[in-house]
Formats: structure tokens, C-alpha cells, sequence
């Protein structure tokens, strides 16, 4: 049978190709003599060229015939040349595709060099595995943490900062006093104070979250501070995050974080930094150790250095806030209906939130009226209800100043008359706090 | 090659060879890609002193040992990193990145203490340290390193060496 090279490219020239597929099959069998073998081999190849012009007009494969089968399989082969052509591109290392290594100079996706250097995915591929992610954390019953590092964890000062009563500190790196948790940093003409109560902190909230470190500083003041916290680098391997991988500039995102937004809690002093992110926020009370923190903030008094003090280890703020933490993880996990994946923790951490002041109602008095919203807003957050007008279900009256008509009136009906940082106090310790220590003093002698 | 002339006096040649060696020793080019070692000097010619500064400007000629990656080449390199996103390997100086979509669809990716991709029935390892044979996809130069993009996919790839019984 002879096979013309350039025969017309319609179903007949199939036809006839098939059955000439068909021939050098049953030539190449072992009773065929070898010339004609030999014959059919070269024909085959010499069409090889042609083959895959008369291919891409015969995809639709006829049938489960053999020949159908071997045509299919030439017709794969042809379609997986064309597919790397139409990669998807999920992602580049040092410019190449991750996929078929065509070179891309596009800017799209974002860029995370935390985890290795030149490396960007692109936003398909971002959602894919934070997808699989939160399948493989659910099951283990792990939500996402991200970290701050200065004033939440610790506090470092720069070394020609110390004022002179901190100046004994030097020679404390290495006693026993420190307990681990003072550290010099001669390299970097740095001193850090680990916030007491934190090596629990860590050890205990990694049971319950895949931990991520997120600061503003740069990234060797981050690396080194994850191996001061995380010496055998059990937490945070390859997820401390700088201010050199963030995509903003003074801005803190979660679009650097492999993990849903409806999982991830954020532990900050600095509510500004997230401003995309507020409802995720469990705000932290600033540790000041050093005195030039204290005075970065505008504080006057002595620094916990000076005055060689501490923070309390077992009452203090990350023990405090390691409980609400653990109370999140078990109302996620244990309390919510529906399937894991549609659970959000935001509404879990605004539930808990509101149930702090709930059944207070407020009132305000002579507040500082640039401040007057803020404190409004966080106390709804609390739960309690804000009024203008006084009414008898008022349970408390908030002022600065005790000779106000409201304070005054709050006195005589036995309601309670506190300064504004109850509800502070209360904002951060995630607990109504008792009243009697925000007591106004009077101002003037009450008859 | 550029020369201080404090330099100048009877080391002048050695001076310049060490200063050579320790100018483009460790860098890369397009062209020629990484410069392993230097073997050997060809010929130094003669110096051109600069005006306005005392340095003088030396033509050398010399024979180096290059390493550069192609697409297509089959390479072995020893693993660095394991991640979720693939792994990261290195032959030498060059990072070689292989990612998920070019790991065996039968090897899973385990997190815990030693990330690593695993078979299904855990006869195959690939953690850090071990040592893989890859196929490179896709080469860039830069200024100073070379990335590269690499497979497992295709056949006779894959781990050469288990680190846990060496």
C-alpha cells in the first residue's frame, strides 16, 4: 500500500493513514519478514512530519478500536507540546516561571521573601494553598497567630539609650536575675528584654495556632529576635515577616500570610498598622521596659528598668491574653456549628468581646470630645450600650471630673462614676475590671 | 584589572594576580555564568596609568573554570529547603527552585520537625540534605547569582541519596 505524502486532509485521508497504522503494526510483528519491516519503518518515519498536520484535523478519536487508541495516544503527545504553552504561572523564582521556566518580568502576585529570596507567587496560587492549608490546620485544630514583636513580646532599646539607672543592666545579661530573658546584641548595639511570661506563652499558644512573627523592623533585627524567642526554631521557621516583605509601606497586610483571613488572629500594640485587618486584632498593652521607650510614647514616669521592676509573670498581659486566646480556640472549635471551613474567627473574637461589658449602660461625661469616639466605639465593641441622656437603666457614668451635673447625679442614685480607663483597662484585659479602682477623686466635698 | 599604587614595587605581578583572583572569583555573567576558580594567567599587558588618579588600568588575560546551568541539563544537587510551595536545592552556586507542579503526583508533602515530600507507601524521601538528580526548565542570570527552575517529573529523576541511612 503506498502512502502519498501529500494526500488531501479529509476523513478518506484518515482513513487510509489508520489503516496504514494498522500495517506497521502487524509488520512489526515477530512472522514478518524483515525487509518489509525494515520498508515500513521508513515510510512511518518519513510521514512522521506529516503526521501531525493530518492529526490536529483528526481529533475527534473514532471509536476504542486499536487504531482509535493509537491515534489518541499521538494526539495526546501532540496536545501535552501545546501544553506548556498555556501554563498558568502560579508563581517565579528569581523571574522564571515555577512551572515551564519562561522567563516573566510582569509584576503581578505577591512577593515572599521571608520564606526564600526571589521567590513570588501569583494570586491563584496563593489562594490555592492557603485552601489546602487551612484544610491540613482545621484538621489539626490549629488557627493562625501573627505576632508583633516590639512592645508585645519584648522591648529592645538602642545601646547608647540607657539612661544612667539602666546602666547596671549591662553587666545583668549573663545572671541569673535575667532568667533568659535579657539579652546585649553587641553587633547590632542593641539590648531586648523579653516580655515576662513569654516562653510559656509561646509553648502554649503554639498547641492551638501555626505562629507567625510580624514586626516593622528590618530583617536581620527580625531574624534575630526569632532565634532569641525560638532558639531551636520549633515556631517560626521560614515565617517571620518584615517590614522589607510587607507590600506596604507602614502598613501591616495578610496578604503575605499563608493562611484564610477567617483563621488568622493578630496580637499588636499598634492598632493603625492594620488598619485592613481591625476586626482581627486583639489589641496589646505596650511593654515599656526601657526608659527610651517610655519616652518614644511621651511617658514621664520611670521605666520597669529603672525602678528594677517587672511586669507581673502569671497576671500579667500575655497571660491574660493567652486565656482569651485558648477561649477563642475552644468556642472556634468546639462551640460553632457548621462546617470548619465556613467558620470565621473574627466573629468568634467580636462575640468574645462583646460579652465583657455586656449589661453596662453608659454614660459620658466631660470627656475630651477628639476622644470622645474612640472610646464610644470601643465600648460598644465591649458590649455595653452608650446613651446621651440620662435614664434610670444608666449603670455607670463615665467622666473626668466628679463635679459634672451627670457625676454628681450618679452619686445620688448610687450608680457607678469611673474614669475612662475602665474601659481601657477593660479593653485590654479582656475583662470587666473592678470599679473601685477608677474611682473619680472628688473635687468638691459632696453633701 | 585596577591597581592601587602602593602596590607598585617588586609583588606588582602577584599583587595583581591575588587582586584578580579576588575581584572575579565568585561572580557571574551573562555569558559565561559563574566563575568557580581562576586556573591560570594568559598574559598580563601593559599598564595604562589613569589621568586626575595614580591607579593604573592592567589587560589581563586568563583562564577560568565557569559553571553555567542550561535548559534541559540534568544536574545534581543537594536540598536546602522543603516547603509546601516545592523545594529549594543547590548545585554549587546556583539556587534551583522545584516546585510543587513538577514533584511526582504520588509524593506528598508532610510538615512537622523535617518538612519532606513522601510516596504514599514512604519508600521515597526528599527532605534537607538529601541529594536529587533534576532536570533544569529555565535558567536567568543576574548580577551575582543564578536562579533556576528544575523538575523531578520525568523519568531517572529524583533522589539519588537517602541523608537518614548515609
Amino acid at each position: 500500500m503506498s502512502v502519498v505524502t501529500d494526500s488531501p486532509v479529509h476523513s478518506s485521508g484518515s482513513d487510509d493513514f489508520i489503516d496504514y497504522l494498522n500495517e506497521a503494526l502487524d509488520a512489526s510483528s515477530p512472522n514478518s519478514s524483515s525487509d518489509e519491516e525494515a520498508e515500513n519503518q521508513d515510510e512511518f518515519e518519513d510521514l512522521s512530519r506529516n503526521k501531525r498536520r493530518k492529526l490536529e484535523s483528526t481529533e475527534e478519536t473514532e471509536g476504542s478500536t486499536s487504531e482509535g487508541i493509537v491515534e489518541q495516544k499521538l494526539v495526546v503527545a501532540e496536545s501535552s507540546v501545546v501544553k506548556v504553552d498555556g501554563c498558568t504561572h502560579p508563581g517565579t523564582f528569581g523571574k522564571l516561571c515555577i512551572s515551564c521556566g519562561e522567563i516573566l518580568d510582569g509584576e503581578s502576585g505577591v512577593t515572599f521573601g521571608y520564606i526564600h529570596k526571589g521567590l513570588r507567587l501569583h494570586e491563584e496560587e496563593i489562594s490555592r494553598l492557603r485552601n489546602t492549608e487551612m484544610n491540613t490546620f482545621l484538621f489539626s485544630k490549629k488557627l493562625f497567630l501573627v505576632l508583633d514583636l516590639d512592645h508585645t513580646l519584648l522591648n529592645t532599646t538602642i545601646l547608647g539609650q540607657l539612661s544612667s539607672e539602666e546602666l547596671h543592666l549591662l553587666n545583668e545579661t549573663d545572671s541569673l536575675e535575667a532568667k533568659g530573658s535579657l539579652f546585649k546584641l553587641e553587633h547590632m548595639h542593641m539590648m531586648t528584654k523579653l516580655r515576662p511570661f513569654v516562653r510559656t506563652f509561646l509553648k502554649e499558644a503554639s498547641a492551638m495556632f501555626e505562629m507567625y512573627i510580624y514586626t516593622m523592623g528590618d530583617r536581620p533585627y527580625a531574624l534575630e529576635m526569632a532565634k532569641l524567642l525560638d532558639p531551636q526554631g520549633e515556631y517560626f521557621n521560614a515565617k517571620v515577616i518584615s517590614r522589607d516583605d510587607g507590600t506596604q509601606k507602614h502598613q501591616k497586610g495578610l496578604d503575605v500570610v499563608l493562611g484564610r483571613d477567617s483563621a488568622v488572629l493578630i496580637l499588636d500594640d499598634t492598632e493603625h498598622a492594620w488598619m485592613k485587618h481591625k476586626n482581627n486584632l486583639i489589641l496589646m498593652e505596650r511593654y515599656h521596659f526601657f526608659a527610651s521607650s517610655c519616652r518614644q510614647f511621651g511617658f514621664n514616669c520611670k521605666s520597669l528598668a529603672e525602678t528594677k521592676s517587672d511586669e507581673n509573670e502569671t497576671d500579667g498581659a500575655l497571660a491574660k491574653i493567652l486565656e482569651v486566646l485558648k477561649q477563642v480556640h475552644c468556642t472556634f472549635f468546639e462551640k460553632l456549628q457548621g462546617d470548619l471551613v465556613d467558620r470565621d474567627v473574627r466573629q468568634v473574637l467580636s462575640s468574645v468581646r462583646g460579652e465583657i461589658l455586656s449589661g453596662c449602660v453608659i454614660i459620658f461625661s466631660r470627656i475630651n470630645h477628639l476622644a470622645l469616639p474612640t472610646l464610644k466605639r470601643i465600648a460598644e465593641q465591649l458590649g455595653a450600650t452608650c446613651l446621651t441622656e440620662l435614664d434610670p437603666t444608666v449603670t455607670h457614668v463615665v467622666a473626668t471630673d466628679a463635679g459634672t451635673e451627670k457625676a454628681r447625679w450618679a452619686v445620688k442614685e448610687k450608680k457607678c462614676l469611673v474614669h475612662p480607663r475602665w474601659i481601657e483597662a477593660a479593653n485590654y484585659f479582656w475583662e470587666k475590671q473592678p470599679e473601685e479602682n477608677f474611682f473619680i477623686k472628688k473635687t468638691t466635698t459632696q453633701s | 584589572m585596577q591597581l592601587h599604587p602602593r602596590y607598585f614595587g617588586r609583588n606588582l605581578r602577584d599583587n595583581l594576580v591575588s587582586k584578580l583572583m579576588k575581584d572575579v572569583e565568585g561572580t557571574c555573567s551573562g555569558r559565561h555564568g559563574f566563575v568557580v576558580a581562576v586556573t591560570g594567567i594568559e598574559n598580563i599587558g601593559k599598564g595604562l596609568i589613569r589621568d586626575g588618579t595614580g591607579f593604573v588600568t592592567f589587560p589581563v588575560k586568563y583562564q577560568c573554570v565557569v559553571f553555567r546551568p542550561f535548559k534541559g541539563e540534568i544536574l545534581e544537587a543537594v536540598v536546602t529547603m522543603v516547603n509546601k510551595m516545592g523545594f529549594f536545592a543547590e548545585a554549587g552556586p546556583v539556587q534551583i527552585f522545584v516546585s510543587n507542579h513538577l514533584i511526582p503526583d504520588d509524593m506528598e508533602f508532610q510538615s512537622g520537625d523535617m518538612p519532606n515530600y513522601t510516596t504514599s507507601d514512604g519508600s521515597v524521601k526528599i527532605q534537607k540534605d538529601s541529594e536529587v538528580r533534576l532536570k533544569i526548565i529555565g535558567t536567568r542570570v543576574d548580577a551575582t547569582e543564578i536562579f533556576c527552575i528544575g523538575t523531578i517529573k520525568d523519568d531517572f529523576l529524583g533522589v539519588i541519596n537517602d541523608p537518614t541511612t548515609v
